[in-house]
């Protein structure tokens, strides 16, 4: 039991980095970045290729990191800011999102091949006994650094300035710009800060992964489906619904049959989506409290 | 006063103008164009077989793009459950061929009408949320689809199903070529006129007031959540139908049908132009053909087709379509200079004309509505006087008793509300700020029900009705802030106000352009909508874009779409907010006109200048209480109200 709520946080942590980053971007411009899924893969394929040319590997996984970062702005700049400049309120980024994401995922094919390479490892192997569970000295890892990272975005939210610029553009982008916050300067730190979070990610998984150009499309849908789980009016509720996410898998995985993660989790989230439609920790889950304690509503389906 | 004296002409003698102008059967554009399609169909049956495969993919998914885009572009809906729904119409089909034995030809329906219905639940569950949260709960409909078909054992796991075979024309229709591209190509066919249909029918303002203006599409009587329910359900239905064809194409397995081919359909649709009828179509074809066509090294391939969705999206945000429309307007541009004025300019009127309302036209209007709410067919053609106004003056229109409300527990917003609106006058209601107006509209309109208390329009109790509910009953309001479709023009905004005077539209629409009677109904709604710009002033903006209208042009586009249909009693939220000193006097004559047509009118303003010299009647509000009530002279000398509200 205890093995599996272990090795179920330690993926759930890496669904839940990337649904942060989501999130992250959702929450600054309400775009959802298609590519995400493929600035994690970003951050495998550079980290490899720089440990490939005998560098260290330590450089590499921080060349990952900033690669995957600056992918993020790249593609706000080139495939969101544009499309928004027209019409905030239009879908079109879904279709440049994930042209950013075909591209990155077929360069990275056509660089650096097709097949699954090796990729760094700084700790080897090193097991840790936890009661009678046990776990990598990288899982363990994975979910250490994935809680700081929520923990800390959560605290620049809320206690710093630029978090607080940061609400001020996700509630009311015209109104913030009114009183002298550079949006755009806002949206790229976001994506800066999305592409982070999926290139975090990538280099705590690439050792289980291997480093691949499709390591996007998983990884991509179940930081997703974290990001559902969650609901999107926090970032940080990403992370508890990845967390979420990767307990029921693997709990599926060890309870119903090694199959039972690929839809099980769906079944809990068309549950979770029934019962609070926006999500684990949306405000309208507090508002549904307050409807059952008789409150009226606007009724325009009443007829 | 008798309405057919001023002798204005008749509203049916008007010529027609433009789209209003099509003739009833299927215009020459309209059969060639079919005509067309059917040789190409023709010509693509005898093509060969790597042509074929090409088409057949591609008018599938164009299928299934047109569907969508009937939720998306029509109605905001950005639903990701279609891949769902079309996996659904492609399993029943072979499962119920295969295993049972069905008739496919029985299939199809039976695809129609059953993922019609499982749209209509997944519609309903996930139209309590809105934006991205309805698309990430069809997409997580989509999601469990997949993976449950990739897991069971009797829908063959990850490599799927062998489909049916699509029979082969009999002998003597075996000129024809291949019967499944006909069959295809029919579908399509249809999947696009339903499309064209519901864009040419008068639903189609209201469909997009619903998208943009949710709160002025109920009040004009629109039941917007039953309204989004059966679009989604007639939209499943076509990928239902999509499904069946694409069931014949060879194998049926999850990885068709999975999360990224639903976001793939939603691709197609923004690609190719959302809202058009032909993007869809354009998108699909570029989507599902390309990266057959272009065979170069597949890596660089699907670099480029990344490449050309960003610069397709970033050129030209609506798309392929888009594109071609800036392309048709240059064109256009060179080859007739003059004819390129911009149409979003009034036409010119002289100003005197403009400034006085011709009274005759209230009149004709509520004539013609109740002609057309008795005979829907009948054309108005007289102006039939109204009765004398004086007879029921006195009479109580509307009645509120004993009205209390809150938002929360605890906090009353209003407590004990009592006044009533005689017929034909015009009632005031005035209060300082966070008196509990807006709240009192709000209620007396539908938009809220009180905790306790009556409203009665004519006798009729209504407090238990919803916004549309009492829109059907004459009961018609303004909003303070007008909420329009920005990108129709203003009288279409009107239009959207005659809904509940077109018997069963909702249900027509589908097929509007071959229902008898639709151009004559549809010519009629054109006449009341420009009429109704006319009467309230503002006859040369009926055909600008709400977009491009100033402000005050937008409020009397609002008061005109209350009026259209003829109501018993109309609300108007401040309707005075921002507008100039004319506008004001002129809103006060259109305000005299309704009154002495018999409307009863509620008027919630602030500037008492204008309240107590217009109104018959006046309640002030202060504090979620009815502090006076009566008319308009005794309340101005009530002590109290000199006191809290002219601060005398």
């Amino acid at each position: 039991m205890l093995q599996v709520l272990l090795s179920g946080l330690a993926i759930g942590a890496i669904y839940g980095l990337v649904g942060m980053g989501f999130a992250i971007g959702f929450y600054v411009t309400r775009v959802i970045n298609f590519a995400e899924g493929q600035l994690l893969m970003v951050a495998v394929m550079v980290a490899a290729a720089i440990a490939r040319a005998g560098v260290s590997p330590v450089i590499g996984i921080a060349g990952g990191i900033a690669a995957a970062s600056l992918a993020g702005i790249v593609t706000y700049l080139v495939a969101i800011r544009p499309v928004l400049v027209f019409n905030r309120f239009s879908f079109a980024w879904l279709v440049s999102t994930l042209g950013v994401g075909l591209i990155l995922e077929n360069l990275a094919a056509i660089i650096w091949g097709s097949t699954s390479t090796s990729f760094p490892t700084l700790l080897n192997g090193t097991s840790v006994h936890i009661g009678n569970a046990t776990l990598s000295l990288q899982e363990l890892v994975t979910i250490g650094v994935a809680l700081a990272m929520a923990t800390a975005f959560e605290l620049i939210r809320k206690r710093t300035l630029l978090g607080k610029v940061g609400m001020a553009v996700a509630l009311d982008p015209e109104m913030a710009s009114a009183v002298g916050v550079n949006t755009t300067v806002v949206a790229v730190a976001a994506f800066a800060l999305a592409g982070l979070f999926a290139g975090v990610a990538g280099v705590l998984i690439g050792p289980i992964t291997y480093s691949n150009p499709y390591l996007g499309e998983t990884y991509g849908i179940a930081g997703f489906v974290a990001l559902m789980i969650g609901g999107t009016e926090r970032p940080v509720a990403a992370m508890v619904g990845g967390l979420i996410l990767g307990i029921l898998g693997q709990a599926a995985n060890t309870v119903i049959n090694t199959q039972a993660s690929d839809w099980f989790p769906f079944v809990v989230v068309v549950v979770i989506l029934l019962l609070l439609p926006e999500g684990l920790f949306s405000i309208r889950g507090t508002a549904l409290r307050g409807l059952l304690r008789g409150v009226r509503r606007p009724s325009e389906s009443a007829s | 006063m008798s309405a057919g004296a001023l002798g204005d002409q008749p509203l049916a003698h008007r010529a027609p103008a433009g789209a209003r102008g099509r003739p009833r059967w299927p215009s020459v554009v309209t059969v060639s164009a079919i005509a067309l399609y059917v040789l190409g169909t023709y010509g693509l049956a005898h093509g060969t077989l790597y042509i074929q495969g090409l088409v057949l993919v591609a008018a599938v998914f164009a299928v299934l793009a047109v569907s969508l885009d009937l939720v998306a572009g029509v109605l905001g809906l950005y639903s990701l459950g279609h891949a769902g729904l079309f996996a659904l119409g492609a399993y029943a089909t072979t499962l119920l061929y295969t295993n049972h034995g069905w008739n496919l030809f029985l299939l199809l329906p039976v695809c129609i009408v059953g993922v019609g219905l499982v749209g209509l639940v997944l519609g309903a569950l996930s139209l309590r949320v809105s934006g991205l949260y309805f698309a990430i709960t069809t997409f997580v409909f989509t999601l469990l689809l997949t993976a449950f078909a990739s897991d069971l054992s009797w829908t063959g796991g990850y490599g799927g199903l062998v489909g049916p075979i699509f029979p082969h024309f009999s002998s003597g229709l075996n000129w024809l070529g291949a019967s499944l591209i006909w069959c295809c190509m029919a579908v399509l066919l249809v999947a696009i006129l339903i499309s064209l249909a519901l864009r040419r029918s008068p639903l189609y303002p209201v469909l997009l007031a619903i998208r943009d203006a949710e709160p002025f599409a109920a009040a004009a009587g629109a039941r917007t959540a039953r309204v989004k329910i059966c679009m989604f359900g007639l939209s499943a239905a076509m990928a239902g139908a999509a499904g069946w064809v694409f069931s014949f194409q060879g194998i049926v397995s999850p990885g068709q049908f999975n999360g990224p081919v639903a976001v793939n359909i939603l691709v197609m649709v923004i690609l190719g132009g959302i809202n058009t009828t032909l993007g869809p179509v354009i998108g699909a074809a570029f989507i599902s053909i390309f990266p057959v066509e272009v065979a170069i090294n597949p890596f660089w391939q699907e670099v480029l087709f990344g490449g050309l969705f960003i610069a397709v999206i970033v050129a030209y945000p609506a798309g392929f379509v888009g594109f071609l429309t800036m392309l048709a307007r240059r064109a256009r541009e060179r080859w007739r200079p003059a004819a390129s004025v911009a149409q979003d300019r009034p036409a010119p009127v002289s100003e005197t004309a403009e400034r006085r309302p011709a009274p005759i036209e209230i009149a004709s209007v509520q004539a013609a509505a109740r002609a057309g709410a008795e005979h829907p067919e009948a054309v108005p053609l007289a102006v039939a006087p109204r009765p004398p106004a004086s007879t029921g003056a006195s009479t109580p229109a509307v009645e509120c008793r004993g009205i209390s409300f809150a938002y929360t527990r605890g906090t009353p917003v209003l407590s004990d509300i009592d006044f009533v609106v005689r017929r034909g006058t015009i009632h005031g209601l005035i209060g300082p700020n966070g008196s509990g107006k807006s709240t009192l509209v709000d209620l007396i309109a539908g938009r809220l029900q009180p905790l306790s208390g009556t409203i009665s329009l004519d006798g009729r109790r209504l407090e238990r009705d919803g916004a549309p509910a009492r829109a059907r009953h004459g009961f018609m309001r303004t909003f303070q802030a007008a909420v329009l479709v920005r990108e129709l023009s203003a009288s279409e905004n009107v239009s959207v106000g005659y809904y509940t005077r077109i018997p069963r539209l909702a249900m027509r629409a589908a097929a509007w352009p071959i229902l008898p009677g639709a151009r004559r109904e549809a010519g009629a709604l054109g006449e009341h909508s420009a009429a109704a710009m006319r009467f309230v002033g503002a006859g040369r903006w009926a055909d600008a874009r709400v977009a491009n209208v100033p402000h005050g042009v937008e409020q009397l586009t609002q008061l005109a779409a209350a009026c259209v249909a003829g109501p018993k009693a109309v609300i108007l939220d401040e309707p005075l907010a921002g507008l100039s000193p004319t506008e004001v006097e002129h809103m006060a004559s259109i305000l005299s006109e309704l009154k002495s047509a018999g409307v009863s009118v509620i008027l919630i303003e602030h500037q008492p200048r204008f309240v107590f010299a217009l109104c018959d009647e006046v309640t002030v509000l202060d504090a979620g209480e009815v502090v006076v009530s009566g008319p308009a002279a005794d309340v101005r000398a009530n002590d109290r109200v000199r006191e809290v509200y002219l601060g005398q």
